[in-house]
Protein backbone atom coordinates (compact mmCIF):
# COMPACT_ATOMS: atom_id res chain seq x y z
CA UNK A 1 0.00 0.00 0.00
CA UNK A 2 0.88 3.67 -0.52
CA UNK A 3 1.25 6.50 1.91
CA UNK A 4 -2.86 7.62 0.11
CA UNK A 5 -4.32 3.55 0.90
CA UNK A 6 -4.13 3.32 -2.89
CA UNK A 7 -2.66 -0.57 -3.72
CA UNK A 8 0.03 0.35 -6.04
CA UNK A 9 -0.75 -1.00 -9.47
CA UNK A 10 1.11 -4.28 -10.24
CA UNK A 11 2.34 -2.85 -13.72
CA UNK A 12 2.48 0.21 -15.77
CA UNK A 13 -0.27 -1.97 -18.16
CA UNK A 14 -2.72 -1.88 -14.69
CA UNK A 15 -1.48 1.72 -13.60
CA UNK A 16 -2.22 3.51 -16.93
CA UNK A 17 -5.33 1.29 -17.79
CA UNK A 18 -6.69 2.74 -14.70
CA UNK A 19 -5.99 6.31 -15.51
CA UNK A 20 -7.91 5.48 -18.47
CA UNK A 21 -11.34 4.10 -16.57
CA UNK A 22 -10.76 6.83 -14.39
CA UNK A 23 -11.25 9.90 -17.34
CA UNK A 24 -14.11 7.18 -18.44
CA UNK A 25 -15.69 7.45 -15.21
CA UNK A 26 -15.17 11.50 -15.03
CA UNK A 27 -16.90 11.71 -18.98
CA UNK A 28 -19.69 9.66 -17.58
CA UNK A 29 -20.27 11.40 -14.55
CA UNK A 30 -19.55 14.63 -16.14
CA UNK A 31 -22.65 13.59 -19.13
CA UNK A 32 -25.04 12.91 -16.22
CA UNK A 33 -24.02 15.57 -13.68
CA UNK A 34 -23.97 18.87 -16.65
CA UNK A 35 -27.83 16.99 -17.50
CA UNK A 36 -29.25 17.10 -14.36
CA UNK A 37 -27.90 20.49 -13.61
CA UNK A 38 -29.82 22.16 -16.79
CA UNK A 39 -32.49 19.94 -15.46
CA UNK A 40 -32.71 21.97 -12.56
CA UNK A 41 -32.17 25.38 -13.98
CA UNK A 42 -28.20 26.43 -13.63
CA UNK A 43 -26.90 28.40 -16.67
CA UNK A 44 -23.89 27.23 -18.50
CA UNK A 45 -21.50 30.07 -17.22
CA UNK A 46 -22.53 27.95 -13.66
CA UNK A 47 -22.13 24.67 -15.03
CA UNK A 48 -18.73 25.59 -16.72
CA UNK A 49 -17.63 27.48 -13.23
CA UNK A 50 -18.42 24.63 -10.86
CA UNK A 51 -16.45 22.25 -13.38
CA UNK A 52 -13.72 24.55 -13.18
CA UNK A 53 -13.56 24.79 -16.58
CA UNK A 54 -13.97 27.87 -19.39
CA UNK A 55 -17.71 28.37 -21.53
CA UNK A 56 -16.13 27.33 -24.30
CA UNK A 57 -14.57 24.06 -22.77
CA UNK A 58 -17.84 23.27 -22.13
CA UNK A 59 -19.25 23.89 -25.22
CA UNK A 60 -16.85 21.64 -26.77
CA UNK A 61 -18.04 18.37 -25.16
CA UNK A 62 -21.66 19.95 -24.23
CA UNK A 63 -24.78 20.96 -27.06
CA UNK A 64 -26.00 23.74 -26.25
CA UNK A 65 -29.12 23.10 -25.17
CA UNK A 66 -30.78 20.05 -23.53
CA UNK A 67 -31.73 17.84 -26.42
CA UNK A 68 -35.20 16.11 -26.49
CA UNK A 69 -35.70 12.72 -26.71
CA UNK A 70 -32.24 11.14 -25.91
CA UNK B 1 -10.23 8.25 -45.28
CA UNK B 2 -13.44 6.66 -45.60
CA UNK B 3 -13.28 6.69 -49.42
CA UNK B 4 -12.22 2.83 -49.49
CA UNK B 5 -15.06 1.86 -46.70
CA UNK B 6 -18.06 0.37 -47.79
CA UNK B 7 -21.40 1.49 -46.81
CA UNK B 8 -21.37 -1.47 -44.13
CA UNK B 9 -18.08 0.08 -42.79
CA UNK B 10 -19.80 3.54 -43.03
CA UNK B 11 -22.60 2.28 -40.98
CA UNK B 12 -20.38 0.74 -38.43
CA UNK B 13 -18.74 3.47 -37.89
CA UNK B 14 -21.72 5.90 -37.66
CA UNK B 15 -22.91 3.37 -35.46
CA UNK B 16 -19.69 4.14 -33.47
CA UNK B 17 -20.77 7.41 -32.78
CA UNK B 18 -23.89 6.50 -31.27
CA UNK B 19 -22.16 3.91 -28.71
CA UNK B 20 -19.75 6.67 -28.13
CA UNK B 21 -23.05 8.92 -26.87
CA UNK B 22 -24.28 5.87 -24.73
CA UNK B 23 -21.39 6.04 -22.68
CA UNK B 24 -21.46 9.33 -21.97
CA UNK B 25 -18.16 9.40 -23.88
CA UNK B 26 -16.80 12.99 -25.57
CA UNK B 27 -14.64 10.61 -28.30
CA UNK B 28 -15.33 7.62 -30.37
CA UNK B 29 -12.80 5.02 -28.68
CA UNK B 30 -11.92 1.64 -30.46
CA UNK B 31 -14.40 -0.27 -27.74
CA UNK B 32 -17.43 2.14 -29.59
CA UNK B 33 -16.60 0.42 -32.99
CA UNK B 34 -16.57 -3.02 -31.19
CA UNK B 35 -19.99 -2.68 -29.35
CA UNK B 36 -21.02 -1.12 -33.10
CA UNK B 37 -19.51 -4.21 -34.73
CA UNK B 38 -21.62 -6.40 -32.42
CA UNK B 39 -24.68 -3.99 -32.64
CA UNK B 40 -25.14 -5.84 -36.44
CA UNK B 41 -24.21 -9.26 -35.31
CA UNK B 42 -20.72 -10.13 -36.96
CA UNK B 43 -20.47 -13.18 -37.25
CA UNK B 44 -16.95 -14.10 -35.96
CA UNK B 45 -17.96 -12.27 -32.51
CA UNK B 46 -20.72 -14.04 -32.06
CA UNK B 47 -19.03 -17.28 -33.21
CA UNK B 48 -17.42 -16.67 -29.25
CA UNK B 49 -20.40 -15.88 -27.71
CA UNK B 50 -19.52 -12.16 -27.93
CA UNK B 51 -23.44 -10.03 -28.84
CA UNK B 52 -23.81 -6.55 -28.06
CA UNK B 53 -24.59 -7.03 -24.50
CA UNK B 54 -21.91 -9.67 -23.35
CA UNK B 55 -19.51 -6.98 -25.07
CA UNK B 56 -20.84 -4.26 -22.97
CA UNK B 57 -20.82 -6.48 -19.98
CA UNK B 58 -16.92 -7.20 -20.88
CA UNK B 59 -16.38 -3.43 -21.25
CA UNK B 60 -18.03 -2.68 -18.24
CA UNK B 61 -16.14 -5.51 -16.40
CA UNK B 62 -12.80 -3.94 -17.32
CA UNK B 63 -13.83 -0.65 -16.43
CA UNK B 64 -14.78 -1.77 -13.00
CA UNK B 65 -11.42 -3.50 -12.37
CA UNK B 66 -9.09 -0.66 -13.63
CA UNK B 67 -10.93 1.54 -11.31
CA UNK B 68 -10.46 -1.06 -8.55
CA UNK B 69 -6.86 -0.66 -9.06
CA UNK B 70 -7.21 3.41 -8.46
CA UNK B 71 -8.79 2.35 -5.05
CA UNK B 72 -12.55 3.79 -6.60
CA UNK B 73 -15.67 1.25 -6.52
CA UNK B 74 -18.78 2.18 -8.31
CA UNK B 75 -22.23 0.13 -8.58
CA UNK B 76 -24.53 1.75 -11.22
CA UNK B 77 -23.28 2.75 -14.47
CA UNK B 78 -24.38 6.81 -15.12
CA UNK B 79 -25.57 7.41 -18.51
CA UNK B 80 -26.38 9.76 -20.59
CA UNK B 81 -25.92 11.82 -23.38
CA UNK B 82 -28.55 14.38 -23.42
CA UNK B 83 -26.07 17.62 -23.91
CA UNK B 84 -23.22 15.85 -25.69
CA UNK B 85 -22.34 17.05 -28.24
CA UNK B 86 -21.61 14.47 -31.12
CA UNK B 87 -18.58 12.72 -31.11
CA UNK B 88 -15.07 13.03 -32.21
CA UNK B 89 -12.57 10.40 -33.17
CA UNK B 90 -10.47 9.38 -30.35
CA UNK B 91 -6.88 8.31 -30.51
CA UNK B 92 -7.83 4.64 -30.26
CA UNK B 93 -10.48 4.43 -32.66
CA UNK B 94 -8.65 6.56 -35.14
CA UNK B 95 -5.72 3.94 -34.22
CA UNK B 96 -8.25 0.93 -35.10
CA UNK B 97 -9.04 2.65 -38.49
CA UNK B 98 -5.76 3.00 -39.52
CA UNK B 99 -5.06 -0.51 -39.19
CA UNK B 100 -8.32 -1.72 -40.55
CA UNK B 101 -6.82 -0.02 -43.66
CA UNK B 102 -3.53 -1.99 -43.41
CA UNK B 103 -5.19 -5.06 -43.02
CA UNK B 104 -6.80 -4.66 -46.46
CA UNK B 105 -3.74 -2.88 -48.31
CA UNK B 106 -2.22 -6.21 -47.10
CA UNK B 107 -4.77 -8.31 -48.11
CA UNK B 108 -4.80 -6.69 -51.37
CA UNK B 109 -8.61 -5.84 -50.76
CA UNK B 110 -9.87 -2.63 -52.35
CA UNK B 111 -12.05 -2.26 -49.99
CA UNK B 112 -12.60 -1.66 -46.53
CA UNK B 113 -15.39 -3.61 -44.80
CA UNK B 114 -16.61 -4.58 -41.86
CA UNK B 115 -14.18 -7.51 -40.90
CA UNK B 116 -11.87 -5.25 -41.75
CA UNK B 117 -12.89 -2.66 -39.05
CA UNK B 118 -12.95 -6.04 -37.06
CA UNK B 119 -8.90 -6.74 -37.60
CA UNK B 120 -8.36 -3.33 -36.87
CA UNK B 121 -9.50 -3.56 -33.61
CA UNK B 122 -8.15 -6.67 -32.45
CA UNK B 123 -5.02 -5.63 -33.53
CA UNK B 124 -4.48 -3.85 -30.35
CA UNK B 125 -2.27 -5.09 -28.17
CA UNK B 126 -2.59 -2.52 -25.44
CA UNK B 127 -5.61 -0.68 -24.26
CA UNK B 128 -9.27 -1.26 -23.21
CA UNK B 129 -10.55 -3.87 -26.01
CA UNK B 130 -7.76 -6.11 -25.29
CA UNK B 131 -8.04 -5.90 -21.63
CA UNK B 132 -11.79 -6.05 -21.76
CA UNK B 133 -11.64 -9.58 -24.28
CA UNK B 134 -9.03 -10.80 -22.14
CA UNK B 135 -10.99 -10.62 -18.74
CA UNK B 136 -13.79 -12.41 -20.77
CA UNK B 137 -11.40 -15.21 -21.45
CA UNK B 138 -11.65 -14.42 -25.42
CA UNK B 139 -7.84 -15.70 -26.97
CA UNK B 140 -7.53 -12.29 -29.56
CA UNK B 141 -5.53 -13.80 -31.56
CA UNK B 142 -7.79 -16.94 -32.24
CA UNK B 143 -10.68 -14.50 -32.90
CA UNK B 144 -8.62 -12.82 -35.12
CA UNK B 145 -7.66 -15.61 -37.15
CA UNK B 146 -10.88 -16.56 -37.33
CA UNK B 147 -12.45 -13.15 -38.81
Amino acid sequence: MSSTGIPIPESPADGLAAVVALRRLADRLEAAEVERALHDGWNWSAVAEALGVTRQAVHKKHAKRLQRGT
Amino acid sequence: MFERFTKEARVVVERAREEALDAGSPSIEAEHLLLALARRGSPALLEVGLDHASCLEALDDELTRSLAVAGVGWDAPVRSRATLNSPRFGASSKLALERALRVAVERGDRRLDARHVLLGVLRAELGTVPRALEGAGIDRAALAASV
